[in-house]
């Protein structure tokens, strides 16, 4: 790892001497616009609260700090690296593989020209949908998978769009042991038939290999393989995407070839069940119309053992809450809401196989589910519009677990068997696992006063969902006002009163926000959620969970301060989820871009 | 720590600089074809360009805000406004029916893996800038309400 940190200090001092050698201040504009440079700092002080248990761990203070430099060296050429630091321990709940490193995360070599692409090193890539696969950063859910090795994308003409690609994914700050190979082809068949008809018409097919030995001497435990466990997974994937004047539609098919399933007997230890494989396949299907003023979408996707992992083991979830090196990208296509009590119930996707191993199993092999969005204006004058015109949205989804029959010849009384096989049918909805409608309607009521306010209720499994157990639905609903004024000067206030209506799980909450902005570069602000009734969940029962803070905002630069106390459940960034513990503390953040 | 302190004062090394030339990302138009903010700006002398996203809050108050005015942008400076989603596969299909449904008129490009969101190193959105002349002139992080009429004050400083 030193290594690395040299090459990269002898590389940043040598673009620093280089810049200022040179004397005319023509040519130190021109480095200086061609250098990007990005910092992100997230720092916690962990307090203990008389709340909850004393914090125990050896760190309080933490944080993830991330440097990124990308320097166009010529009109082709670019490169540039990130390095990250998470000493002397990453914030809670992140993956133990960043724990107390520090030094380059990614690196990479760029030559792009209007009709070749290549890069060496670390590279991002997103293949359809991300159902195949999605290499990817999110930093607020810790997701780095990049894959480092070789992309090449090449268009012989407008039409086509040819990507092939190798790589090793990366496990921390290190690869993995597998590879993965992928080719994609993309084809604009309305372009090259010239289809005037047709806004767009577009076909997709795509390919990608996973290589990695079966390592039985890694693992504890289970018996001989009487089949051969496949080194090679390969998946393949078609998508269609159709326009047609006000009308589009898109079609997905995925298919992953066999492999073993993990056969969680000890829910720590990593196991497989070798005398059985099983596939898995992905249907994801998207219609939609709009119009000037109105708008509707309708999402069907179906999942079914979907999860595809760079390396096998970390299949094991109860490990991997962060789900590291991950391949593909499976989030849940519910409605993501940006209110805290709307954060509570949150439907977290279930593509993965999973079979409960004792006595009568259990088995997840997927979810199946649907969605509809509406969005409409109200016109300008009009009774409901007013002066500037009412805005509506409207989303329902309904989600359920795939409907499931196996068969079990040698399972004994208390556990299944490694031969356990299951069949699964195509479009059954019936056992339900999440459903929800939301309509939001946004009123400017003057150029100073607009108000947003939003109506959720949903139906959320939490018995399937949390405890894995039998079916135990909590029935919410949430209903949440918000205004803004704005004075002069850049001066505004901001009030939100949510209220969140259950007999259920923990019952009743109230929350509210105020904030206030001084100007357009600084505000402060002040947030609670209040659970308000006793309930047998002990821990969010008469508690406050609040949030006090304020941001500086200048140019690209943006520093914020945070004290509070947050609620254990789950952090969600574009639908995809990972778990964080309670925990009270002050934050820093500091984001800024040169 | 003292690594940490190493690379502070090496980034710190780097405020001198800053990026103006244009990244050579490709987009995605609503129509599935793709161009770059290089061509965008070949095209069109003054852009501006905000990154945001539909499950954003603060993006769609920036968005609502300069929908308002964005007549009024176009005749007085004749700006054009891109609005860039980073909205992924989960949510890139609820952009079309939204700006509709939201009645915006600015173009719209898609960033469904987040390349242009990367090479300009952004963080959070909603991210906005304007061109000039084919360079970066002005970088803004975040929205608060009222900022809409601050980037109109500079939309018009830079048309001159």
């Amino acid at each position: 790892m030193n290594k690395h940190i040299l090459a990269v200090l002898v590389f940043v001092i040598s673009v620093a001497i280089h810049s200022q050698e040179t004397e005319t201040k023509s040519s130190f504009d021109k480095i200086g616009d061609r250098l990007n440079v990005s910092i992100e700092s997230n720092g916690q002080w962990y307090l203990n609260d008389e709340k909850f248990e004393d914090f125990d761990e050896e760190e309080r203070l933490r944080a993830n700090s991330y440097l990124r430099i990308d320097y166009q060296i010529s009109e082709r050429f670019s490169s540039g690296f990130q390095l990250e630091s998470y000493v002397p321990e990453p914030l809670l709940n992140y993956s133990r593989l960043f724990d107390k490193e520090i030094g380059l995360g990614t690196f990479y070599l760029n030559y792009s020209t209007k009709k070749l692409d290549i890069t060496l090193g670390h590279y991002y890539v997103q293949f359809g949908s991300g159902l195949l696969l999605r290499a990817w950063e999110d930093r607020a859910l810790g997701v780095n998978n990049a894959l480092r090795g070789g992309k090449v994308v090449y268009d012989p003409t407008n039409y086509l769009r040819l990507t092939a690609l190798y790589g090793k994914q990366r496990k921390g700050f290190d690869v993995t042991e597998s590879d993965v190979f992928g080719f994609e082809t993309q084809f604009d068949i309305a372009d090259a038939f010239q289809l005037e008809n047709l806004n767009s018409l577009k076909l997709g097919l795509s390919y990608v290999g996973k290589k990695e030995s079966y390592n039985k001497a890694g693992l504890i435990g289970g018996s001989q393989p009487t089949i051969e466990i496949p080194e090679l997974v390969n998946a393949f994937g078609a998508n269609l995407d159709l326009e047609y004047k006000n009308l589009y539609t898109n079609f997905e098919y995925i298919y992953k070839s066999e492999d073993a399933r993990l056969n969680n007997v000890i829910p720590n230890i990593v196991t497989f069940s070798e005398k059985a494989l099983f596939d898995g396949n992905a249907i994801t299907w998207n219609v939609g119309y709009s119009q000037k003023g109105f708008g509707i979408g309708y999402t069907f996707r179906r999942l079914e053992n979907m999860r595809f992992f760079s390396e096998r083991s970390f299949l094991n979830l109860n490990n991997n809450p962060t789900t590291q090196l991950s391949m593909n990208y499976l989030p849940a296509l519910t409605k993501q809401h940006d209110y805290t009590l709307a954060n509570i119930y949150i439907y977290q996707a279930q593509p993965g196989l999973v079979i409960e191993n004792y006595g009568t199993p259990l088995i997840k092999s997927g979810e199946i589910g649907e969605s509809v969005d509406v969005f409409y204006k109200i016109k300008k004058g009009s009774l409901l519009g007013g002066k500037y015109g009412t805005k509506l949205s409207l989303n329902w989804s309904y989600w359920a677990n795939l409907t499931t029959s196996y068969s079990d010849p040698s399972g004994t009384l208390y556990f299944t068997g490694d031969d356990l096989t299951y069949e699964t049918e195509l479009l059954n909805f019936d056992d339900k696992l999440y459903s929800e409608i939301n309509a939001e309607i946004r009123k400017k009521w003057s150029p100073k006063l607009k108000s947003i306010f939003t109506y959720i209720n949903l139906n959320y499994n939490k018995g399937f969902l949390e405890s894995k157990g039998a079916d135990d639905f909590v029935n919410a609903w949430i209903g949440v006002a918000e205004s803004t004024y704005k004075f002069q000067g850049g001066k505004s206030v901001r009030l939100e009163l949510q209220h969140l209506s259950t007999n259920d799980d923990a019952r009743n909450w109230a929350g509210g926000t105020i904030e206030y902005f001084f100007n357009s570069k600084f505000g402060v602000y002040l947030n609670d959620s209040y659970n308000y009734e006793e309930s047998k969940i002990t821990e969010n029962t008469e508690i406050h969970f609040f949030n006090l803070g304020g941001s500086f905002t200048t140019g690209s630069t943006r520093i914020g301060v945070n004290y509070g106390r947050q609620r254990g459940g789950l952090l969600c960034v574009g639908g995809v989820c990972r778990p964080v513990s309670k925990n009270t503390g002050v934050t820093l953040n500091l984001v800024t871009t040169f | 720590m003292k690594k940490i302190i190493y690379i502070l004062v090496f980034s710190l090394s780097f405020t001198l600089f800053s990026q103006e030339q244009l990244p050579n990302t490709t987009l995605k138009t609503l129509t599935g074809s793709t161009t770059t903010l290089t061509e965008i700006a070949e095209a069109d002398d003054l852009i501006v360009v905000s990154l945001w996203a539909t499950w954003c809050v603060p993006c769609k108050n920036e968005l609502d805000a300069v929908a308002d005015v964005y007549d009024d942008w176009v005749s007085e400076t004749g700006v054009t406004y891109y609005a860039v989603s980073i909205d992924d596969s989960r949510t890139a299909k609820r952009v079309k029916p939204m700006i509709n449904g939201k009645g915006w008129e600015f173009e719209i490009l898609l960033d469904e893996n987040s390349d242009l969101k990367r090479a300009f190193g952004v963080s959070t959105v909603p991210y906005t800038i304007i061109i000039k002349s084919g360079e970066i002139v002005y970088k803004h992080t975040g929205y608060t309400p009222g900022f809409e009429d601050e980037l109109y004050e500079k939309i018009v400083a830079f048309k001159n």
